[in-house]
């Protein structure tokens, strides 16, 4: 309902100024990426000479050139890599959680802040030692020695946040089980997971995203070419499509629109997770 | 349970089980703590081990004790420059990153058509990697190609060399560091300002306060915690920035875009020179922590009720 007084001059203007703010903002943020997914339906020829307009024709060889590059390989190895850590982390964190949350012990708050406090180091710092460790174990250019250190780095956040989210379940529900003979593992089991459903869901989401996305230690892991995850292999496209433009675009779409669409559907796990630690901490 | 045997043994048993139960809080860390020492625990003391030695990451490591610090602190002009990049980097990228978010926040926190759809873009870029958006702004800052340029063109200004040119470059990978983060800072916020109670604002309003006025006075003071948690996230991301760096121009051209994240990097694993890379690393902790909590102390010492 428009009234008189949403009207006034200074009101409008005003609103029109935020709205233009907020458009402009907007415009800034999107354009480049949609730019950068119609830039891989154009011909070779057509990058280059209508680099900003529309396709006049959709063009599909940029993906089959991609595709016959690996990148049907590479996006398998990112989708191993992170959904083997989220499970990793997933494990680890809500044992840990949970004790955290439902039992009193000595010991538990201090662990509870040394997982915490590791926030503060972040992998980047750690790119040396790791890198010894992982050679050490043996996992050096495997899965495995991608998606423990990921889950590692996942932990802290991990547990802060499933721990708060425990917390909120009543622990009426957990003591009627209990009064049923229900052992603590299997009321953790069979009552409390079931209903966390939201909060590993969220957590899920933010480590999945942050393996995905990672980079420096693929960067040093990774020795094989087919181990590689769309990171590495996207800077391997940069290099060796430095004139060749259209597999390079294509990749970049492959990489990003299906996260960007999963991303428009989940929008609030996404935004949860990503933002937990900062706006719980 | 049967009295079976001599005493002596059912105490051990009674006692054992009695640990096993005490045990129990502590069975339920054993995967987290695993995966945490291997990973994450012995990995710092390593390196801190590391640091006080020489190592091309085959043969024995040698200890120098603190040569690489020196090294690091008073001969090597690269680690200076590296350091100063990042400080740069920081000032730059956390006040643009957070005054920017603020004042999309503010602006988003009010009932508006299409809100949702504004949070929803703006914060995009976030779950966007690095590597990605990396290698997109090269091309936004191409010099003959790039959207930068070409807009700029349509004001008639020259084309510029924005990665090529070392004056120019830090600052223009500062700007696609704002890009892909200033949505995820404004979300936070916007969550901050949503527990503002808007009694506080009508007052305000009766008492004659105008927009500008409302904002020092209430917003500011009432999201000083929420400023301080973004202000914290940035200044770390912006002293361990390394994606970014690496992607667009390793830390080019002339080492003006090196960082020391990227400095530690190229001396461990292109020079070999694992020791100091490790030193590098450690001095780099040892500056965040300090850094992190001056500015957590600066942002509580003036507490508003």
């Amino acid at each position: 309902m428009i009234t008189r007084r949403m009207l006034r001059p200074s009101r409008l203007a005003t609103e029109s100024s935020r709205y233009l703010v907020l458009v402009v903002c907007a415009l800034t943020i999107g354009y480049p990426i949609y730019w950068m997914v119609q830039q891989s339906f154009k011909s070779k020829y057509e990058m280059y000479a209508n680099a900003w307009g529309l396709p006049s024709q959709i063009v599909y060889q940029n993906f089959t050139d991609a595709i016959s590059a690996g990148m049907l390989r590479y996006i398998l190895n990112s989708v191993f890599v992170s959904a083997g850590a989220v499970v990793i982390v997933l494990i680890c964190a809500c044992l840990a959680a949970y004790s955290f949350s439902k039992f009193k012990f000595r010991g538990g708050i201090v662990l509870f802040y040394m997982f915490v406090f590791t926030l503060i180091v972040p992998a980047e710092v750690l790119i040396i030692p790791l890198y010894s460790v992982v050679s050490g174990l043996k996992l050096a250019n495997t899965y495995m020695g991608l998606m423990f250190p990921y889950a590692a780095g996942g932990l802290p956040i991990s547990i802060f946040f499933l721990k708060a989210f425990f917390d909120t379940i009543p622990t009426e529900i957990e003591e009627a089980a209990k009064v049923d003979g229900c052992s603590n593992f299997g009321v953790f089991w069979r009552i409390v997971l079931p209903i966390s459903g939201p909060g590993l869901a969220t957590i899920a989401i933010l480590q999945f995203i942050t393996a995905w996305n990672e980079f420096v230690l693929a960067l040093i892991f990774v020795q094989s070419p087919d181990l590689r995850t769309i990171p590495l292999a996207l800077m391997m496209f940069q290099y060796s499509y430095s004139v060749d433009w259209g597999p390079l675009f294509a990749s970049l779409s492959m990489a990003t629109v299906p996260i960007i669409v999963v991303y428009v559907l989940m929008q609030r796990q996404f935004i949860q997770g990503l933002t937990a630690g900062a706006i719980k901490g | 349970m049967e009295a079976v045997g001599i005493p002596a043994r059912r105490s051990t048993a009674q006692r054992w089980v009695s640990r096993v139960r005490e045990a129990g809080p502590y069975v339920w860390l054993i995967p987290a703590l695993g995966l945490f020492l291997v990973f994450r625990l012995y990995p710092v003391l390593y390196g801190m081990y590391l640091s006080l030695h020489t190592w091309d990451g085959i043969q024995v490591p040698r200890f120098v004790g603190l040569e690489n610090f020196a090294y690091a602190l008073f001969t090597d002009d690269l680690f200076r420059m590296a350091l100063m990049h990042n400080v740069l980097y920081a000032i730059g990228t956390v006040t643009g990153k957070n005054v920017l978010a603020l004042f999309l926040a503010v602006l988003l926190n009010v009932p508006l058509r299409g809100r949702a759809f504004f949070r929803t873009t703006l914060f995009m870029p976030v779950v966007m990697s690095f590597v990605v958006v990396g290698i997109l702004w090269t091309w936004m800052y191409n010099t003959q190609f790039g959207l930068i340029n070409a807009i700029l063109g349509l004001v008639g200004i020259d084309p510029v060399d924005w990665v090529g040119d070392p004056k120019l470059a830090l600052w223009a990978l500062m700007g696609v560091d704002i890009w892909k983060w200033y949505g995820y800072h404004m979300v936070i916020f916007l969550a901050g300002l949503q527990g503002i109670p808007v009694v506080l604002y009508e007052a305000a309003r009766v008492d004659g306060a105008g927009a500008w006025r409302q904002f020092w006075n209430i917003t500011v003071p009432m999201l000083r915690p929420i400023i301080g948690v973004s202000v914290t996230l940035s200044l770390m991301g912006a002293f361990n920035v390394f994606d970014i760096i690496y992607v667009m121009t390793q830390g080019g051209p002339n080492n003006s875009t090196l960082v020391v994240v990227v400095h530690s990097y190229l001396q461990g694993f292109k020079f070999y020179r694992m020791g100091y890379g490790a030193t590098l690393s450690v001095i780099l902790l040892v500056i965040v922590i300090i850094a992190s909590a001056i500015q957590i102390r600066l942002m509580r010492t003036e507490k508003v009720d």
